[in-house]
């Protein structure tokens, strides 16, 4: 029995770093020591994360329950202030923690100089101990104050341009979308507790709820109904159908902060809600369908909008709605360890990925401070060619880009191949659901390339006054983003699965937590189906292969060549090479069409109909409102002829 | 016979609340309150309660009827101008509302009983202001000292409200 | 006649009513050394109060797992009364506190603000230590009348005016409910002793169905619900509550109606405990309405001081409900929530007092535009009440809306828990439109000078370590809540 008492440090130190930077930051002044104490802190906190982190590797046994304060006590029931180090929120802390410091050293560098860096420091640790205390919360009761922590500390990065408008709307929109979902996770919670109450049994204690579940009717309605609200607090949070309007609108934060809150960790906190609750979700085959299949639509819609979009922030954003949409597949169809792999896997590249473009923001943003021009500096049309000036930044991005794409040996083929293996041979999967991850993720490979192409690669479009001025950013910014793309190179190693020579150690690590739940409900990959393995993974490596060659033939090899042009030559390269009949015919068939599908999901669903549904509603309760203070006249008469008619209205009621 | 007797004071009673009321000039509406205070003497007197019934001539037939005069005619309040009545659709339903709970109430009402202690042998064999004495100084002294707690912060309302300055 | 003073004495027991003794013993000295005072110097009668609500809050903590029973069944000071008198003399407390600049500030130093603020306290503990409708009726006029004259204490002022007015015509006109419920009781059980009438009508259940007893106990709770600012009795609380000078506005809002609730609970589980099947039904409806159009019309408000208003007839609605649960939970419940909407709404009320500035012309939803940055300790102040407003965990509104929720999910009434939660997502709505306004807007004009006055700054702070307290370890006073159930 090893001993996990230290556990509290971890969130603690953010805490502390929060606190000094909050109330002292304004008169310390110096960004040195400001960003020192709030790097250092999170730091601390991951050193004690790897020592428990290995502690529980050597240790037989996987699940401890560490309490430190009872919290509240109503009835039967009895919540603690207590921490839950398990295979699962060990790979948790290490991913928060992890990435989190690096983050925070790279932001020393990113937020330089800017107005209120000690608030920004404070928010940012804040975040961490909210992150913190989700994942390693023993209830569901502890989680929700990380829940809704991490919300309170989202809205107030994504709203750190306060003197910008779009910032204050978009951090209200996040901050009020969540909200939605956090009303699913309470009743869900709410309904949870009084189902198991009926039995006797008064606990929000994950263990516990997972040793009592089996008193619910498997499959039944309370179980149903009950996974589905925790789900929809998922949806809020990880951004899926119907509520991930906010994420793309919350990119008007700082940089570091997508990448963190709204890439790495925040976001995947509804996989982890999921993956916690196992057991909960593996008794309501719907709700595990309903998982499925929004997890798969959101994959393939955002993916398809990704292709659309022109702001460097933005198709990242997209491609992390898509990329959580794997996720909550690989849930639906019980594969609960992929789905946590790949939330791993894509902490690493998708975090390198969103510094990589904020390095690249902030050089371009530096080149045209120093031109004295206004342009966009997350414009990819005003990009090109940066690979030479930043080659530090480019190569971190393109090994990310090759994990998010699929490349064999990078980490993101292991995780994204085993989820698309589940979908295909899960017993809680289907064919459809694979050909769904599939289709979005060869949209995934063109994208993301299309994005490497369009600013690393061919003619530099920026303007020329400002083009000698971008430059390489400095190293605390760089030495996060080579750390993070070593780990997008080596991370799925530990994962590499058995069809391939590998021990999938990541599976086995995780085993304590789903495993049982796996056997219970026989939720496994079907043996008939061990056939397809290598011929689907061949499959997928294909459609990503075809996605970059997609993406080069229209961003190098005919860089930026208007359609004008290209139609004017047609009739020679058609008659003469030939390639550039499959060119167009690809352009016309695949890539326009999509193109129109992504621009139409964008413009003509997105914008009127989800932004529809909340302004509705948003109406009713104002007219509502409106015809309530109507009665409000002011006049005394009223409001006593009011009481009076209420009165008799009650007695009358009771009497007769 | 009694009950005869008690009909003919309740009607005089509900009338001349009505004309405190309805009345015009606000000297007609005192007078007629004066009547009401009256009209309730008797009651008590029926009630074998003539210690009460003497009070409440004292105290509000005379002392504050007085004082409520003193207020007219200081104020000079002549008679109240002709306003159109407001509202007077909520008066109308709110009245109607009012009429037809107490129907219903007194049509399945059951009050037909005495309960508590002080019967009317108990009034008789102990005298009734020694039982009023023993009610307020005995079993409701808290409640009689509160009330005088109740005056007092009532006269200093009184004078913050009204005085001139601070 | 020698009996009587006998018998009279026989029942007097001063350790019964010490505490609202003590506080009265205060206001009446207040009120003679008023006469002494130097005209507009108030400081000396603020501490004066303060010392005598210190004295008072010793006494008080004293009395707790001591209950005293006196003066022929009128009062008990049981641990549930004590609960509630540490209720009131907090708010009292915290009122204080941030009154004596506020009264400097806007040109009203009236130094009989202070032994008013005195009675009504002792109003408010005869409301929840007293067992005899009477003793509760007398404490409730008590109460009432000192507050109507707080609430128009502002003499020159036409809204000041109005709030009195207003407050005292409705407030008069709920009485008459309540007394007719009072008479009805008297009739049907010929007596007014609380635990009495329990015992006629559990030992005469054919009573329970006449319609004279659900009448008395409906007028009785409608005078009671109007207090407590329950729909359709609320509508005088926005008007009061704007017009109302501010730290009167914060006393109002949980001294006032936490009194109201204790006589309520008190009356309607020992008295009435046999029509709980009807009263439980009532409130239930009530409690959906409260809450429904108190954060739905507080969406529509523009004045902080009305916003605030509104919030808490939705805040009364989230404390039925565990009346409607009437089971431990739900009571301790109710008691938890009291304390700790006092904390957050006093807190937040003393903010508004520092940011109203002389005159109160700032207290719109425009006037806080950039308030977090041009004062940040009141804007952090300000934020963490609204978190607790809101129910965001750990605060003090979460742990309290968790309790009163956990107590309906006990009872089986799991839909009014869902629609209370759903009322908290709505009122995020406005709460949340102060702080984007605090932190998301440039200000539109320079805040210049707001006083920050230590006797405000220090109520702020209490009541800051007040939610955080009761947010993060509430374990032990939900323990005492328990305690103090009867």
């Amino acid at each position: 029995m090893q001993d996990y008492s230290l556990i509290w440090l971890i969130p603690f130190f953010p805490l502390v770093g929060s606190v000094i930077n909050g109330l002292l930051g304004k008169k310390i002044k110096n960004e040195k020591v400001i960003g020192t104490i709030a790097t250092g802190a999170i730091a601390l906190s991951f050193v004690v994360s790897c020592m428990l982190f290995f502690r529980l590797l050597g240790d037989s046994q996987k699940v401890h329950e560490v309490i430190i304060a009872s919290w509240m006590s109503a009835g039967k029931l009895q919540i603690d202030w207590g921490f839950l180090l398990d295979p699962l929120s060990g790979v948790m802390i290490m991913v928060v923690t992890g990435v989190g410091s690096l983050i925070h050293l790279y932001s020393n560098g990113y937020m330089h100089g800017e107005e209120g860096f000690y608030r920004y420091f404070s928010y940012l640790n804040l975040f961490c101990f909210s992150m913190l205390m989700l994942v390693l919360g023993n209830n569901a009761l502890v989680m929700f104050v990380g829940w809704e922590g991490v919300g309170l500390c989202s809205y107030l990065l994504i709203g750190y341009y306060f003197e910008k408008k779009s910032a204050g709307d978009a951090a209200k929109k996040a901050f009020v979308v969540n909200r939605v979902g956090d009303f699913g996770f309470l009743i869900g919670l709410f309904t949870l507790f009084w189902a198991l109450g009926e039995h006797g049994i008064w606990t929000v204690q994950f263990t516990k709820i997972a040793e009592h579940a089996h008193l619910l009717p498997a499959g039944g309605a309370v179980v149903t109904i009950v996974t589905l609200c925790f789900f929809l607090g998922a949806t809020g949070k990880s951004a899926q159908i119907p509520l991930y309007t906010w994420l793309p609108d919350a990119m008007e934060g700082p940089t570091p902060v997508s990448a963190l809150i709204h890439a790495a960790t925040m976001v995947t906190a509804g996989v982890y809600m999921i993956g916690r609750m196992n057991g909960l979700f593996a008794m309501a085959p719907d709700t595990m369908m309903v998982v499925a299949i929004v997890g798969a639509a959101t994959a393939i819609f955002a993916a398809s909008i990704g292709l659309a979009q022109n702001d460097i922030k933005r198709v990242l954003a997209y491609s992390t709605v898509s990329q959580l949409g794997y996720m909550f597949l690989a849930m639906g169809v019980g594969a609960f360890s992929a789905g946590i792999f790949h939330l791993m896997t894509h902490a690493f590249f998708k975090a390198c990925l969103f510094l990589g473009s904020g390095s690249v923001i902030h050089a371009m943003h530096h080149a045209y401070h120093h031109a004295h021009l206004h342009d966009d500096p997350q414009d990819m049309r005003n990009m090109g060619g940066l690979r030479k000036k930043m080659p530090i930044t480019f190569l971190t991005f393109f090994v990310s880009t090759l994990a998010i794409a699929g490349i064999p040996g990078l980490s993101g083929f292991f995780s994204k191949d085993e989820i698309l293996w589940w979908a295909f041979s899960s017993t809680r999967g289907g064919w459809i659901l694979w050909l769904i991850g599939f289709a979005a993720a060869g949209m995934t490979a063109f994208y993301m390339f299309r994005l490497v192409f369009m600013t690393f690669f061919g003619e530099q479009r920026t303007d020329e006054r400002a083009k000698d001025h971008v430059h390489e950013s400095p190293f605390v910014i760089t030495l996060p983003l080579i750390v993070l793309g070593l780990l997008a190179l080596v991370g799925g190693w530990i994962g590499i699965p058995k069809a391939l020579g590998g021990a999938n150690h990541f599976e086995h690590f995780l085993a304590p937590v789903f495993e049982h739940t796996q056997e219970m409900f026989g939720i496994h990959s079907q043996h008939s189906l061990h056939a397809y393995e290598f011929p689907l993974m061949g499959a997928s490596i294909g459609v990503a292969l075809v996605g970059i060659f997609l993406a080069w033939l229209m961003y190098v090899k005919n860089p930026e060549a208007p359609k004008a042009l290209v139609a004017r030559f047609r009739w020679l390269y058609v008659a003469i090479f030939n390639k550039w009949f499959v060119d167009e015919l690809y352009d016309g068939l695949f890539v326009n069409a999509t193109k129109r599908l992504g621009r139409y999901c964008w413009k003509g669903f997105d914008l009127p109909i989800i932004d529809g549904i909340v302004n509705g509603a948003g109406w009713l309760v104002q007219g509502f409102s409106r015809a309530l203070r109507f009665w409000q006249t002011g006049q005394i008469h009223g409001y006593a002829m009011t009481m009076v008619i209420g009165a008799v209205i009650i007695v009358a009621v009771y009497i007769v | 016979m009694e009950v005869l007797f008690f009909y003919l004071v309740a009607l005089v009673a509900v009338l001349s609340g009505l004309i405190v009321v309805t009345a015009k000039s606000p000297v007609n509406s005192a007078l007629a309150l004066v009547n009401t205070f009256f009209c309730l003497a008797v009651f008590y007197v029926m009630l074998h309660a003539p210690f009460m019934a003497a009070i409440q001539i004292m105290v509000y037939a005379g002392a504050i009827m007085v004082l409520i005069l003193f207020v007219i005619m200081l104020l000079n309040m002549g008679v109240e101008p002709h306003k159109k009545p407001t509202h007077i659709a909520w008066g109308a339903i709110g009245g109607t509302l009012v009429l037809l709970v107490s129907i219903l109430f007194i049509q399945r009402g059951d009050t037909a009983r005495a309960v508590g202690n002080i019967s009317k042998d108990v009034v008789l064999r102990e005298g009734h202001t020694a039982l009023i004495g023993k009610a307020m100084f005995v079993d409701f002294l808290l409640p009689f000292e509160i009330a005088s707690i109740l005056l007092l912060v009532a006269i200093v309302g009184a004078v913050i409200l009204a005085k001139k300055e601070v | 006649m020698e009996n009587l003073v006998q018998m009279a004495l026989q029942n007097v027991n001063m350790a019964a009513i010490m505490p609202s003794l003590v506080l009265c013993c205060f206001g009446m000295f207040l009120l003679m050394i008023n006469v002494f005072m130097p005209r507009g110097k108030t400081t000396a009668a603020s501490l004066i109060s303060l010392l005598g609500l210190a004295v008072t809050f010793v006494v008080t903590l004293r009395a707790w797992n001591h209950p005293e029973l006196g003066f022929a069944g009128h009062v008990a000071l049981d641990n549930f009364a004590t609960f509630f008198n540490v209720i009131f003399l907090i708010a009292a407390f915290l009122t204080v506190l941030m009154s004596d600049d506020y009264l400097h500030r806007e040109g009203y130093p009236v130094g009989e603000f202070y032994p008013l603020v005195l009675f009504t306290t002792a109003g408010a503990m005869w409301m929840a230590s007293g067992t005899d409708l009477m003793t509760v009726f007398l404490g409730l006029e008590v109460l009432s009348i000192s507050l109507y004259v707080l609430a128009g204490l502002f003499r020159g002022q036409l809204r000041s005016n109005e709030a009195g007015l207003k407050y005292f015509l409705l407030g008069a006109f709920s009485t008459g409910f309540l007394l007719y419920g009072t008479a009805l009781l008297y009739g049907v059980a010929g007596t007014t002793n609380i635990a009495d009438i329990g015992f006629y009508l559990s030992a005469h259940g054919k009573m329970l169905q006449n319609p004279m007893t659900i009448a008395g106990m409906l007028l009785l709770a409608v005078g009671f619900l109007f207090k407590i600012a329950v729909v359709p009795f609320h509508m005088w609380t926005p008007d009061v509550y704007q017009g109302a000078p501010t730290p009167v506005t914060a006393f109002m809002s949980a001294g006032p109606k936490a009194a109201a609730f204790a006589a309520l609970v008190r009356i309607l589980i020992l008295g009435l405990g046999g029509l709980q099947a009807d009263w439980s039904s009532l409130l239930w409806m009530l409690a959906v309405l409260t809450m429904f159009i108190g954060n739905v019309t507080a969406i529509y408000q523009t004045d902080i001081k009305r916003m605030l208003a509104y919030s808490s007839i939705a805040h009364a609605g989230y404390a039925l409900v565990g009346l409607v649960a009437a089971n431990a939970v739900g009571i301790s419940g109710i008691l938890f929530y009291m304390l700790a909407y006092t904390f957050m709404n006093i807190g937040a009320f003393a903010v508004l007092v520092l940011a109203g500035k002389q005159g109160e012309d700032n207290l719109t939803l425009e006037g806080f535009s950039g308030f977090g940055y041009k004062r940040p300790f009141l804007g952090v102040a300000m934020s963490i009440f609204l978190f607790a407003l809101m129910g965001i965990p750990p605060t003090a509104g979460f742990a309290g809306k968790f309790y009163i929720f956990a107590g309906a999910i006990n009872a089986g009434y799991i839909w009014l828990a869902i629609l209370g939660v759903l009322n908290s997502a709505i009122s995020l709505y406005y709460y949340l439109r102060v702080m984007v306004y605090m932190y998301f807007r440039e200000p539109q004009e320079d805040y210049g000078w707001v006083r920050m006055n230590p006797g405000t700054v220090v109520s702020i702070v209490l009541a800051i370590v007040g939610v955080l307290y009761l947010g993060v370890v509430p374990g032990k006073i939900m323990e005492m809540a328990k305690m103090a159930l009867f």
